[in-house]
């Protein structure tokens, strides 16, 4: 049922494969894309991948650089898939123990890995334990919990309060109805569930405030009686049922009139274990229910107070075993204790995810205060972890120093391009073919597409370039005049005597209110008549929510099939930017009528002279749709344009 | 002296033998104390030199195996090695092993091979860059048309870069997948990198520089003003062809003659 199974080193050597009956097709294309797409781009997070009609998992081995990978039909469920590649890499080290430990990959090359028996057999068993198992059968009615519960105990009265769990749920009655269980109990000593009904209506028939106090007394007294009351309540109420009805006991009323009375003083302990109730009864300028007066500052100490000294007592019981146990240890070892503290630094010593979890932990917190997407942070510290999980420090290393170290090659590697970038190159390569080359700016609001477009016409005409503006943001006032002042300024820079009589610069307007879509695609056409080499497109800014604008800007793209659409987008934002990238990524997919949609191809990071360090937009970005930065604005003149350094954003990104 | 002595350990357990240990010496001359303390001294001294020296020694003894993905570095580092094929995957990390070269000597270095994927290459090139004494620039014969663009910009990328220019490494040019009919020969691919070189030049130098103010390289390749050819190069540059894979697939031999021989000259 598996298509196959491949064990192959990091270093790109297949140690051993084996291929399901009947599956000719090779394997190297799904497990490539597996290897490109999940392990490089840093979502090793979770260990499944889809390729096609292809459901592949992985698991990596980082002691002796392995990796192993199963491929199966996708529309299989098989549910030992995980469990048995576990087993497989188990059986595999052990197997091959003293060929993997040698360094240098000349044991692999030579060696010889005759896996096939150990594997046919753990499939076997794989495949017999999955299907020992089978579908759990449904309870009888009898051997179900139901049938134990009384008829009465199951009907649920108006109120909202649920006289249940009587007869067979005797603890869990008195665990769960606690602050209730006072009243809740005088109640069900009367015997008919109707007159049960009416008292509960009755129940409500107390204001909010009133009820509000009496659960509170009823927890504050709970909490001060022994613990060992609550076992013995319980029994009590199935033998109060059958005595009849009873009087009712109101806690607050009290028995008599002389309980009623508060002249005196404050309550006396007797039904005041909340004093807390009482003051704030007491005090004037307090009124609960109301927005009026002070609030009632929160006093710990009093009446959670007990309750706190319930819950550290055991606290301090658990401490006081742990460090009891700690202490010993230290005692019998207190030799070995120094060594193991030297061992700790010298010598082999796997990573587990124990040892990773804090200082992954805080890494993540460094990252999100550096302005990475929450999200991305935590997706990373994941990769990372998956990445080190076994790996064997080397001498003299600590764990913080491996996991920042590994932290710090894969930021790098997200922010490497994974393709060559070079507009210039490609500008004269179309210049050449004889067409324009077609750049289109999208992003939200106010990001500066607009400046940044003339940063870039400006590097453009520098190198000797001829550049169309488009102006197809028709909708904001000033977007045409704003690139027509932009348009004089170049062209008075570079004036046109120099560059054989005709302007480096040219605007291609049509005013506003029209159709953005219909003024690039005559843009276009014009730069190839007029043979301009670049047309760059200025688009209105839209929020990525805005339906009917997205599909706009989807439309335009589409149709006018530009070489470059740069998404430009800020270097302040935080979580947004993953919002952003998503939902404008979503709209070129979802309304372009092609096989293969243009979606954003490379990212313009502006404002980046606003923020110090906190450079992780850069990072939220590229992990988002790993595309490249191509520029990087930090000003707001002409000159202010610059390329992404990736191991300097790292370096500021990393450091403390 | 007691104070190191009692700096080393502060536990209980050690503390009677640190007294005996204390008695003994003291009952020693105090001139010998200090003598076996300076010949200590020198022993460090010369372990610490001798490491610096064969350090130096052995600081370019790599061949590095470098090119774009998919181009057959894995396949040919098996080849190299052991002469056996071996079926290959993306590789992730770089792999290394000693290389007994094919010639009267027997001299042996370390052989590298560096990952391809365009995520990876720069870092693991930054890694090795100073420990080369040669790069073998592996270039997929038979698709090189299409990817002439990102092999002129790769080998660019390595021709300028300033420990590579400094070092001058001998530069081998492999163009394997030979045993694909459509594959360019080596004249051709020779020729084409030449072109797209020249026209690298003038864009790369004009590209923006970085966001903390580093420039790109700013080495020149080949000489101002006159077209740029490998022979302008500061380094020995190489083109030869080469089939990792073999004319007849995995049970044959694979037709590495040429690069094992060149390899032989370093």
């Amino acid at each position: 049922m598996l298509d196959f199974f491949t064990i192959f080193s990091k270093g790109g050597i297949v140690l051993w494969c084996f291929q399901g009956t009947g599956v000719t097709e090779s394997f190297t294309g799904p497990v490539n894309a597996l290897i490109r797409s999940v392990i490089l781009q840093e979502r090793s997070g979770n260990n499944s991948y889809t390729h096609d009609a292809m459901s592949l998992k992985y698991k990596l081995d980082n002691e002796f650089e392995l990796v192993f990978v199963v491929g199966f039909q996708k529309i299989l469920t098989l549910t030992y898939v995980d469990k048995f590649i576990d087993d497989v890499q188990l059986h595999f080290r052990d197997r091959y123990k003293n060929e993997l430990e040698q360094k240098g990959a000349l044991a692999l090359l030579n060696s010889h890995f005759a896996f096939e028996d150990d594997f046919k057999l753990l499939l076997r068993e794989a495949e017999e334990s999955s299907k020992a198992r089978g579908p759990t059968s449904m309870r009888s009615f009898n051997a179900s919990l139901k049938s134990q519960k009384t008829v009465k105990s199951m009907i649920e009265t108006k109120g909202g309060d649920k006289g249940k769990e009587q007869g067979g749920k005797k603890n869990k009655n008195a665990k769960k109805e606690a602050p209730a269980a006072e009243p809740m109990k005088g109640e069900k000593a009367k015997a008919p569930a109707s007159v049960q009904k009416t008292v509960e209506n009755d129940n409500q028939g107390m204001t909010q405030e009133e009820i509000i106090q009496k659960k509170r007394e009823e927890f504050i007294r709970k909490r001060m009686g022994a613990p060992v009351e609550k076992p013995s309540k319980s029994p009590k109420p199935a033998k109060e049922k059958p005595k009849g009805k009873e009087k009712r006991v109101w806690t607050l009323g009290g028995c008599s009139t002389k309980e009623l009375d508060y002249s005196q003083s404050n309550g006396n302990g007797a039904h005041a274990a909340g004093d807390q109730g009482l003051d704030a009864q007491a005090d004037p300028g307090l009124q609960l229910s109301s927005m009026k007066g002070d609030l009632l500052a929160v006093d710990y100490e009093s009446s959670e107070g007990d309750e706190e000294m319930e819950v550290e007592e055991e606290d301090v019981v658990k401490r006081v075993v742990v460090a009891d146990t700690s202490k010993k240890i230290p005692k019998k070892g207190a030799f070995g204790g120094m060594f193991g503290m030297l061992k700790g630094l010298v010598g082999s010593k796997s990573l587990s995810q124990e040892d990773m979890e804090p200082v992954l932990d805080k890494m993540r917190d460094h990252l999100i205060a550096k302005n990475v997407a929450a999200e991305i942070a935590s997706q990373l510290c994941d990769s990372v972890a998956k990445k080190l999980e076994g790996k064997v420090m080397g001498t003299f290393t600590t764990v913080a120093s491996t996991v920042k170290g590994a932290l710090q090659d894969s930021l790098v590697q997200i922010l490497q391009p994974k393709r060559r970038m070079d507009i210039l190159r490609d500008v004269l390569d179309a210049r050449t073919q004889r067409r324009p080359f077609v750049i289109t700016f999208c992003g939200v609001n106010g990001v500066g597409k607009s400046t940044n477009l003339a940063k870039i016409s400006f590097w453009l005409i520098e190198n000797g370039i001829t550049v169309l503006i488009a102006a197809c943001d028709t909708f904001r006032a000033g977007a045409v005049e704003q690139l027509r002042t932009h348009q004089r300024r170049l062209n008075s820079l570079h004036p046109p005597q120099d560059h054989g009589g005709r302007p480096v610069v040219q605007l291609y307007e049509k005013g506003y209110g029209k159709d953005a879509a219909g003024i690039a695609m005559e843009a276009i056409a014009y730069a190839r008549n007029q043979a301009f080499d670049v047309v760059l497109v200025d688009t209105a800014g839209r929020m990525q929510d805005n339906t009917p604008l997205m599909t706009a800007l989807a439309k335009l793209i589409a149709v006018n099939m530009p070489d470059l659409v740069l998404f430009v987008g800020e270097a302040l934002v935080g979580n947004e930017a993953v919002d952003q990238l998503v939902k404008f990524n979503q709209a070129l997919a979802d309304h372009s009528m092609s096989d293969k949609p243009r979606l954003i191809d490379g990212i313009v990071l502006t404002k980046f002279d606003t923020i110090d360090d906190k450079v992780g937009a850069a990072i939220s970005m590229t992990y988002i749709t790993g595309q490249p930065i191509v520029f990087v604005g930090t000003g707001q003149t002409y000159n202010d344009l610059r390329s992404l350094n990736a191991r300097a954003v790292v370096g500021a990104l990393m450091k403390a | 002296m007691e104070e190191k002595i009692d700096v080393e350990a502060g536990e209980n357990p050690f503390q009677p033998y640190l007294d005996s240990l204390r008695k003994v010496l003291e009952d020693q001359d105090p001139i010998f104390i200090v003598g076996i303390i300076v010949s200590l001294a020198v022993v460090v001294i010369t372990f610490v030199l001798l490491k610096y020296f064969i350090s130096s020694k052995t600081v370019q003894s790599a061949v590095l195996l470098v090119g774009l993905s998919d181009s057959g570095k894995t396949l040919l580092f098996s080849r190299l090695l052991s002469g056996k094929f071996k079926k290959t995957q993306t590789s992730i990390t770089d792999s290394s092993a000693p290389y007994k070269a094919k010639n009267e000597r027997g001299s042996s270095w370390t052989l590298v091979d560096l990952p391809g994927h365009d995520s990876l290459r720069p870092q693991y090139v930054e890694k090795f860059k100073s420990a080369a004494r040669a790069m073998v620039f592996v270039v997929d014969s038979a698709i090189f048309q299409k990817e002439v663009r990102d092999v002129a910009e790769f080998l660019y990328f390595l021709l300028t870069d300033s420990a590579v220019y400094r070092n001058v490494p001998s530069l081998i040019v492999a163009c394997n997948k030979q045993d694909i009919t459509m594959a360019k020969s080596a004249k051709l691919i020779r020729q084409q990198l030449e072109k797209e070189m020249n026209t690298l030049r003038v864009t790369r130098s004009a590209a923006l520089s970085a966001q903390d103010g580093s420039a790109g390289a700013s080495v020149h390749l080949g000489k101002k003003g006159k077209d740029f050819e490998f022979s302008q190069l500061p380094m020995k540059v190489e083109f030869l062809e080469c089939s990792a894979r073999g004319s007849k697939g995995e049970d044959g031999e694979a037709d590495i003659a040429s690069l094992e021989k060149s390899l032989a000259k370093l």
